[in-house]
């Protein structure tokens, strides 16, 4: 299934953000649970799929509900077995396939392309067993538009694709706001003004226009 | 404030432990986010306290009452705090309110109206979807400025 919008700009953050707000509001007073996690291309190394599902499960047993102390329990087992051993990733995923059938929740993840392709994989496989467990389970996932096959093909049946980006009138919009912002404003004219409001949006690609509006407006001209 | 729960940095301040989704780290929004933050912080400073009171409290005598009451509490709490940072070291909830903050009003709602949003989130009252997962993708860039 794939829909077609673009009536607003989102980034992934501001995405995710909003989402993992939006339901922690509409889940207010039910039994369910939101977790959620932001992957970040300059801490890739730890942003490991074990680490990343133990972050969400660690959000899940920071409930105080009666399968929480239960997880608890089995965690403090491990953590204290002989040898000391690091969280393996088969028991968080049983955990996480635990919690997530016995309870509605909402697993949200945030760029996604920013992780490495070997733990993207096992993330997927993860996520994939999560759900074959869990009917309730639900997993919102925003990233670059190249994972999208890999997403689809990964968790083959389960996956609506949507498409943001800004409209040309998001771009015009957002070039105003910046005009208007000119820190040289003698130096701007309405005859530019109007050029630049007319061919940016033409012949640039989304990211372009963010890397040319980092910049002094000197520059642009 | 019983010790007992106190679980870390990512623990919500007492005074936001109130009804809501079996588990949610993150706070409700609201317009308190400054507030949220300053209590956030203050939350944080005040464990880090905390376990170093439990350190040199192992080493020192404890003779008050007053003490050794504070030093089972933080027992269960570094305990609790312990077994979570072993479990992932990995803790995005300031990197959400760092979102949070910039985000601007009502950019992305549009999202959230769709039907394809509610049918995933199973709010719609139509019935769930039979796909579990939303994957929303565009290219990087643009939104981030759109939000400055």
């Amino acid at each position: 299934m794939f829909i077609e919008r673009s009536e607003t700009v989102l980034t992934s953050g501001d995405d995710s953000s909003l989402v993992v707000d939006t339901l922690y509001d509409q889940t207010w007073g039910h039994s369910a649970g939101v977790t959620c996690f932001y992957f970040d291309f300059a801490a890739r190394k730890e942003q490991s799929a074990t680490n990343v599902l133990g972050s969400l499960l660690k959000q899940m047993v920071s409930g105080t509900g009666k399968i929480a102390e239960e997880i608890r329990q089995t965690l403090r087992e491990q953590k204290e077995a002989p040898g000391g051993r690091r969280p393996q990733l088969v028991h968080i995923v049983k955990m996480l396939q635990l919690i997530t059938s016995s309870q509605p929740t909402y697993i949200c993840i945030d760029a996604l392309d920013e992780c490495t392709v070997v733990e993207r994989l096992r993330l997927f496989d993860s996520l994939k067993e999560i759900l074959e467990r869990s009917p309730c389970a639900r997993v919102f996932v925003t990233a670059r538009p190249h994972i999208r096959d890999e997403i689809e093909k990964r968790l083959a049946g389960r996956v609506t694709s949507v498409s943001v980006g800004p409209t040309r009138d998001d771009i015009v919009g957002y070039l105003r706001a910046r005009l208007s912002e000119d820190e040289t404003p003698d130096a701007m004219d309405e005859v530019l003004e109007a050029e630049i409001l007319e061919n940016i949006p033409e012949n640039i690609s989304q990211m372009w226009v963010e890397k040319i509006l980092r910049m002094p407006s000197y520059i642009v001209r | 404030m019983s010790g007992s729960h106190f679980i870390g940095p990512i623990a919500p301040h007492p005074a936001f432990v109130q009804p809501g989704p079996a588990f949610l780290f993150f706070h409700r929004p609201s317009n308190n986010d400054t507030q949220r933050r300053q209590l956030f912080n203050r939350t944080s400073s005040k464990h880090s306290k905390m376990s170093r009171y439990t350190i040199k409290d192992n080493t020192n005598c404890l003779n008050t009452t007053n003490s050794i009451t504070v030093q089972n509490n933080l027992t269960i709490a570094d305990d609790r705090f312990q077994l979570l940072t072993w479990l992932s070291p990995l803790d995005p909830g300031l990197r959400h309110w760092d979102i949070q903050e910039r985000r601007v009003k009502d950019v992305g709602e549009w999202l959230i109206g769709t039907e394809e949003f509610r049918r995933w989130c199973g709010l719609s009252g139509e019935g769930k979807s039979d796909k579990a997962v939303l994957f929303c993708y565009g290219n990087p860039g643009v939104g981030k400025t759109f939000i400055r």
